[in-house]
């Protein structure tokens, strides 16, 4: 039972998977990409989920499944074209298989009513009728039905033969069988073996076998998968039907010529005659030479083959124009030799293929494995990138000096171990198609519900990052697509009105910079009101009635917490409880938020996020007795403080000059409220980049270098502390704290509105 | 009959994985691929002795790749066998065509599965 539960697991995440690629190839394809290999793929993806739901026994899932398999069946043979109303009905196929592999996985069975009208359509389509109205008299019936008359009919007939007979004094030649069977070329084309076939046949009863052999060639001609040889098989066993015969020869029917009969039915005419003469196949009618009889053993025969010398045989026929009978026990095939006929040639390159089987390649393009276990390496590797550095930074000139080898090492090490690392971070990469892929049906929902026209466009799916990452993208990016429909673009009308396109974009891209990935959700509707957006932040109080801000300031006001300007609330947008939920989600996974907005041409909201969560470049600084660290994404340049040109600002505030730029100034020390160094001369500047590609500059007491560090949770083992973005273990087994830089200019007692 | 290596093609996880039970409990070696030219891939690098492979995949399809298998010259005598639906007799016989050994349908019973491997091999 455990087992089973297993597969199910598999198989509904296999169902996932498959409905998500649905819904993707039906975004494209009602886009009006019409492409074979799109449809060739849904069917696909219905084809498995029915394939999956048959072996767990679904039935309600299987019968749904086979309608929608056997329209997109046809669709793919272009019986039933894919017209808009086809794709709509289909649309709303994936969304009812959802449900029903929904029911299957919960155990929990649908109405039966559920999804009945589609599956009367779907079969109407597919029977080549119009999707219309009126179904009622449509006679509907998916259960799969084998036929196979000719089979049954036999195995009727033997019935109600040994019905009538049973108690008939039996002959001599009761169940005797003789069977007929010639090879075509075609049955070792594909890779059926008359001795398998026997070795089957001997398990039924008493068998002897008569091998005839056609015009044989000379050695040198002889044919590898050449037909030479055909086979009178007489077989003895009371309860043998001729369909027990005929199963051994499934997979061979129409390859051979076959002849089953009854011994002492030959005879026999009228209505129960149960001898049977099938697939004879007409082009190939047996050699009116055949004279030579012959019945060798596989060895006599692999023998011959394998020893004799060709020139000695290349003009004598290969075996003498005698007849040989022998009667193959039981026993002697299922334990003969593997040589039959043409054996002994073709067995040469499964030797071959012995040979080639140590080369160590596997060909398998993909594992799953738990993610667990990843995490588990990717933690150990953090341990081992600290060890490490811990270990290089011990050697010292002496050391290095007297341990040359030793130092090379450690060199190879620190190389291995970077590598080592990026390896492991890519295993957890995966590209955030994953998510993007959910978005075309939002859209289509947030269209139909707001009554406006939107399309989607997608560009870097491909682009890959951390999987938790992607974990944590999908709420954010629901949220602010909602909003792109719901505030963004305009009616129809509106936008005629503009003179834009009817239909609103949103434009949705992936892309990675630096050690970063830019997700951007575009949209070109009508921008942010910033006049009603700037009204709401103050009667709010979320800026101060005197400030000035920035239009820039503004838009960012969108993320400011309880913050909503949307005049009517949607059941779309939700409840004014958006958009502070998506800056603080992102910025948990260390992320950030930038809007920029054109008033009447659209609003561009781009995250930041990072490659990896795991791993940092940071540089280390040294603020009074302590160490931090400073992400190395954000970090713009670094400047001495005596070379750098301070202002005072009048709420008490520094600022700092550079390149025509006022940048805010935060002393680390003073922040922090540490002993810096009093010589103001001798301390850095750390010029970073914040959100919004505003810069703020930090100040500290000197700059250490460069390295990489593993980053450990302060929430998970202490608390959030305002203005440090977690924790981390130095080389030296030193604890250093990672500066959140978006996090202190937020916090900044000194922060401004200019 | 037993350490059989035997490579299953499919692009449902979910057979892949039952196959791999029935299989690996019967004493079999078992080697997985995705579609035919994964498929081929693995053919080309490790010595098995039956093949079972689905029809409908992606990239390569059964057919395909039974017909690339066989079109080898290497492999003219590995059994294939093929896995259908009830409902598919034409992809049965297309797969027969282009060189299948034998067939099951899917759902397979286990039994059967084995006793179908015993009938194609030696």
């Amino acid at each position: 039972m455990s087992d089973l539960d297993e597969f199910k697991v598999t198989y509904f995440d296999e169902c996932s998977e498959l409905l998500g690629e649905l819904e993707e190839i039906f975004a494209v394809i009602e886009l009006g990409d019409r492409d074979s290999a799109r449809i060739n793929a849904a069917f696909r993806a219905v084809h498995s989920i029915k394939g999956g739901a048959g072996a767990f026994g679904f039935s309600a899932l299987v019968e749904f499944a086979h309608g929608y398999e056997t329209l997109m069946d046809q669709v793919r043979d272009g019986r039933v074209s894919m017209s808009d109303d086809v794709v709509t009905l289909c649309i709303r196929a994936n969304d009812l298989l959802a449900d029903f592999v929904g029911a299957a996985r919960s155990d929990a069975p649908l109405a039966a009513e559920h999804g009945l009208a589609e599956k009367l359509q779907m079969a109407a389509l597919a029977e080549g009728q119009a999707i219309d109205g009126e179904l009622d008299d449509f006679d509907f019936d998916f259960t799969p039905i084998a036929v196979d008359l000719g089979k049954d009919e036999a195995e009727t007939k033997i019935e109600v033969h040994t019905d009538q007979f049973a108690d008939a004094p039996s002959t001599d030649l009761d169940g005797q069988w003789e069977i007929s069977f010639r090879p075509h070329a075609a049955l070792y084309a594909r890779a059926n073996d008359p001795l398998l076939l026997f070795r089957e046949l001997a398990a039924l009863g008493h068998m002897s076998v008569q091998a005839q052999m056609l015009d044989l060639p000379p050695l040198a001609d002889f044919e590898p998968f050449g037909v030479y040889c055909l086979w009178t098989i007489s077989l003895v066993s009371p309860d043998l039907t001729e369909a027990m015969i005929r199963e051994v020869f499934e997979f061979v029917e129409g390859d051979c010529d076959i002849s089953v009969v009854r011994l002492g039915e030959q005879t026999g005419t009228g209505e129960n005659d149960v001898t049977v003469q099938v697939a004879i196949s007409a082009t190939d009618v047996l050699d009116p030479n055949i004279n030579d009889f012959l019945m060798l053993s596989d060895d006599e025969i692999g023998a011959m083959i394998e020893f004799g010398e060709p020139d000695d045989l290349r003009e004598a026929p290969l075996v003498g124009q005698e007849t040989v009978g022998a009667s193959i026990p039981q026993e002697a095939i299922a334990a003969g030799p593997e040589a039959g006929i043409p054996e002994p040639t073709s067995a040469k390159p499964i030797v071959e293929l012995a040979d080639e089987g140590d080369r160590r390649a596997v060909g398998v393009q993909s594992i799953r494995v738990d993610l667990e276990k990843v995490d588990r390496v990717v933690n150990m590797v953090g341990e081992l990138v600290i060890t490490q550095s811990m270990l290089t930074q011990q050697m010292d000139e002496t050391l290095r000096t007297q341990y040359t080898e030793l130092v090379r090492g450690l060199e190879v090490l620190a190389q291995t171990t970077r590598g080592l690392q990026d390896s492991v971070m890519a295993i957890r990469a995966q590209p955030v198609k994953s998510v993007f892929s959910r978005m075309p049906r939002l859209v289509r929902e947030l269209g139909l519900k707001t009554g406006k026209t939107i399309k989607l466009e997608m560009v870097g799916e491909a682009t890959e990052i951390d999987k938790t990452v992607i974990e944590q993208l999908s709420d954010p990016l629901t949220h602010m697509i909602r909003n792109s429909a719901d505030h963004g673009i305009e009616s129809g009308a509106v936008r005629l009105a503009a003179g834009k396109p009817e239909a609103g974009t949103i434009r949705l891209g992936a892309e990675q910079a630096g050690g970063n990935i830019l997700i951007t959700i575009e949209d070109d509707g009508a921008g942010i009101n910033r006049e009603r957006v700037l009204q709401v932040a103050r009667s709010r109080g979320v800026v101060a009635p005197d400030a000035d801000p920035t239009d820039e300031q503004i838009d960012q006001l969108i993320f400011a917490p309880g913050f909503s300007t949307a005049e009517a609330v949607s059941d779309i947008s939700g409840r004014g409880v958006g958009m502070d939920v998506v800056l603080s989600n992102i910025r948990k996974i260390g992320g950030s938020v930038n809007v920029r907005s054109r008033p009447g041409r659209g609003t561009r909201m781009t995250l930041r996020l990072p490659l990896t969560l795991a791993v940092l470049d940071v540089m280390l600084v040294q603020v009074g007795q302590s160490r931090y660290v400073v992400p190395l994404s954000s970090i713009v340049e670094t400047i001495q403080c005596s070379r750098a040109a301070f202002s005072r600002v009048p709420s008490g505030g520094q600022v700092l000059h550079v390149r025509g730029e006022y940048v805010q100034v935060i002393d680390l020390a003073e922040r922090f409220e540490l002993d810096g160094a009093r010589d103001a001369e001798s301390r850095f500047l750390v010029l970073c980049e914040a959100e919004g590609s505003h810069k703020i500059a930090l100040i500290v007491d000197d700059i250490m270098g460069q390295q990489q560090v593993v980053i450990k949770s302060l929430e998970e083992n202490f608390e959030r502390v305002e203005g440090i973005a977690g924790g981390t273990i130095l080389g030296d087994g030193n604890v250093a704290l990672i500066v959140d830089v978006q996090g202190l200019k937020a916090s900044d007692p000194h922060r401004t509105a200019a | 009959m037993t350490g059989l290596r035997i490579l299953t093609v499919d692009d449902s996880r979910t057979i892949l994985a039952m196959l791999h039970h029935t299989l690996s409990n019967a004493g079999f070696e078992v080697f997985q691929a995705e579609d035919g030219r994964q498929g081929l891939e693995v053919l080309r690098t490790q010595k098995v002795d039956v093949v079972i492979t689905d029809i409908n995949m992606p990239i390569m399809d059964g057919i395909e790749f039974i017909k690339a298998v066989r079109a080898s010259g290497e492999f003219q005598s590995l059994p294939v066998i093929i896995l259908t639906t009830e409902t598919s007799q034409d992809k049965r016989d297309q797969g027969k065509a282009a060189g299948g050994t034998g067939w099951i349908v899917k759902p397979f019973d286990p039994e059967k599965l084995i006793s179908v491997i015993h009938r194609v091999v030696h």
